[in-house]
């Protein structure tokens, strides 16, 4: 049987304005298992920000469960969540979200130095990974917008986490280097292993993907309309 | 946190000072001048302590000084007949007259212009003057007129190009008139009432005004009263002896004045004293706003990173780390203010002293300006490293 890696257990998060509650995710469930890259689509003001907010553990839900390798998350303090998305979850950000004055190499290390365990080797080895082995000591601005982004995807896997969270790694790329990039996503799972949830507009870029998780109005659907 | 991890965290913090070199440097400003102005202040208020200190070790609190008022009213009949009635007053322990006027020494080829003070033969003992070489005058000196004189070490060196010239028994021309050396005073600084011992010859008093001042010296005379006990007594039997013996009616003005060195001592370092602490309040006026510098300037840094501390925050900074991190900044900006200020003071002291400034440096100003600089600058850089670690990681992320 294969390991479930993330579970949601009927997951509901609400807002309250002036005692009036507006609630953005209705009650959501599914679970994906270890190896697996799955898409997340939906449109604007679906709830998927907030979905992924509690995924990547920077947000709890109101109500219902949440579970990162069976250990429940939706329960703990800030200090404990940051422990978690230190070690659990590799975020790539649409915007790469790179610390501006550290080098290549610090910003990848940077993880690993927040786990108490800093691995400049690793850094460095991953970087030679995604093809930046002339590139340790530039900072962001001297890298262009692709370059960045394989910093940034290096900087997810230093800590080995369990799961790749991917919020749109392609919406600030040209299409040539989003193609690039994708394939450099595709291989962390097919040559990795690494289970991924990635977050994203483009029909194409789901196909790519072994499973597509459609929300719509804060709940799961099977229509493939976004 | 082990401690690899905290300097590492230094590290980091470091860079982003880096990052923004300038910036940082503005900050600290603040800091830097406020350390600076806290060191030289101390230097200057010990060294107008020690000046004052200098000018009156000579005197004791038992002292009371009698000259001639500064201005106006009629000549003062102050004299040297004075003394003997001013002896017959029972706490009255000493009474040494000092006649006191510039004139021009020369001895050989070289001329100088120094004090002359005709005094007692008890003058050494009151002053406590000691000798290099030879004595000082004795009694039967002032009765027979001698004209011997005792040289200060500064009217010595000027002379003579040493402290401690081998001249007993020379000649040295005081005014027009030549006179023995029998003695060369030890350098001491400061000064005994009017007179700066080393810059003054000394010589009998009946010589000096035979010989050299005349009625062109300057009168004056220090009375030692008994015990400290009695002397607001003997002040009061002074004034009554000297306004019968000047023949001055109840309702005249005084022509004398006297002054009770132990009072303008303590008032002399009292007003020392407040300025020092004036000073220094502006020193630690300015290292308040210099801590508000720099609590400014880390709000502004901390609005400005916002998003840096968002995307630290979500690959698993927790908030103590941010705000460890920003306390080492506000940490680092205070002490390189602090060595800069340090290093600036000293440069002014240097310069202050080539200038003859009285000026000291007092060790313990380090570390009192240590403390100050680092609790202004640690209590100011709190409330923006907290608020910094504070964030929302989610609000922060998505913060343009």
């Amino acid at each position: 049987m294969a390991t479930k890696i993330i579970s949601l257990e009927d997951v509901k998060k609400s807002y309250f304005i002036k005692s009036e509650e507006f609630s953005i995710l209705k009650g959501i469930n599914f679970d994906i298992e270890k190896g697996e890259f799955v898409s997340l689509m939906g449109p604007s003001g679906s709830g998927k920000s907030t979905l992924l907010n509690i995924i990547g553990a920077l947000d709890k839900p109101t109500s219902g469960k949440y579970f990162i390798q069976e250990k429940l998350v939706s329960t703990l303090l800030s200090d404990q969540l940051a422990d978690i998305r230190n070690r659990y979850i590799g975020f790539i950000f649409q915007n790469f979200n790179l610390i501006p004055t550290l080098s290549a190499l610090d910003n990848v290390a940077l993880p690993s130095f927040y786990a108490g365990k800093l691995a400049y080797e690793r850094a460095k080895e991953l970087l030679n990974m995604v093809g930046l082995s002339g590139r340790f000591n530039n900072r962001p601005n001297e890298l262009s917008g692709g370059q960045r982004q394989r910093v940034a995807i290096a900087r997810a896997l230093i800590n080995d986490p369990e799961f790749i969270l991917a919020d749109e790694p392609t919406g600030n790329l040209d299409s040539k280097t989003g193609r690039e990039i994708m394939d450099l996503i595709s291989s962390l799972k097919n040559k990795h292993g690494k289970t991924i949830l990635m977050v994203t507009h483009d029909q194409h870029l789901s196909k790519i993907t072994d499973r597509v998780i459609y929300l719509k109005d804060g709940k799961i659907t099977n229509k493939k309309s976004v | 946190m082990t401690v690899n991890f905290l300097f590492q965290l230094f590290i980091l913090s470091w860079q982003s000072l880096r990052a923004n070199l300038f910036r940082s440097f503005l900050t600290t400003l603040g800091i830097i001048i406020g350390t600076t102005t806290i060191i030289i202040v101390v230097a200057l208020g010990e060294g107008a302590k020690r000046d004052i200190e200098a000018q009156y070790s000579n005197m004791s609190v038992t002292t009371i000084l009698v000259n001639a008022p500064a201005t106006g009213g009629s000549p003062s009949k102050l004299s040297i007949n004075d003394i003997p009635l001013v002896k017959e007053i029972p706490t009255v322990a000493e009474a040494v007259p000092m006649l006191t006027g510039k004139v021009n020494i020369a001895a050989g080829d070289n001329t100088t212009n120094f004090s002359v003070v005709g005094t007692y033969a008890d003058f050494a003992e009151v002053a406590n003057l000691e000798f290099v070489s030879g004595t000082f005058f004795t009694q039967e000196d002032e009765d027979g007129h001698n004209k011997q004189a005792i040289l200060g070490a500064t009217v010595a060196e000027e002379l003579y190009g040493s402290k401690t010239p081998d001249v007993i028994g020379e000649t040295v021309i005081l005014g027009k008139r030549e006179f023995e050396i029998i003695g060369i005073a030890k350098y001491r600084g400061g000064a005994f009432g009017p007179v700066t011992i080393d810059e003054s010859v000394f010589t009998p008093y009946s010589s000096a005004y035979r010989y050299v001042l005349g009625k062109n010296g300057k009168f004056s005379f220090n009375v030692n009263a008994s015990s400290v006990e009695t002397l607001p007594a003997t002040m009061d039997a002074l004034a009554v002896v000297l306004r019968d013996a000047h023949n001055i009616g109840p309702s005249d003005t005084e022509d004398f004045r006297l002054r009770d060195m132990g009072a303008t001592v303590a008032s002399a370092q009292s007003s020392s004293a407040t300025m020092a602490f004036l000073l220094g309040s502006v020193g630690f006026i300015v290292l308040l706003v210099g801590g508000i510098g720099i609590m400014n300037i880390m709000y502004v840094t901390v609005s400005e990173r916002t998003k840096e501390i968002g995307v630290r925050k979500a690959i698993g900074a927790k908030d103590v780390y941010i705000l460890t991190q920003f306390l080492f900044e506000a940490f680092i900006l205070t002490a390189v203010g602090f060595v800069l200020g340090t290093i600036i003071a000293l440069g002014f002291y240097y310069l202050l002293l080539s200038f003859d400034l009285k000026i000291v440096f007092v060790w313990w100003s380090l570390p009192l300006s240590f403390v100050i600089t680092f609790a202004v600058g640690m209590f100011f850089g709190y409330a923006p490293a907290k608020q910094a670690a504070a964030l929302n990681p989610i609000d922060a992320l998505r913060y343009e």
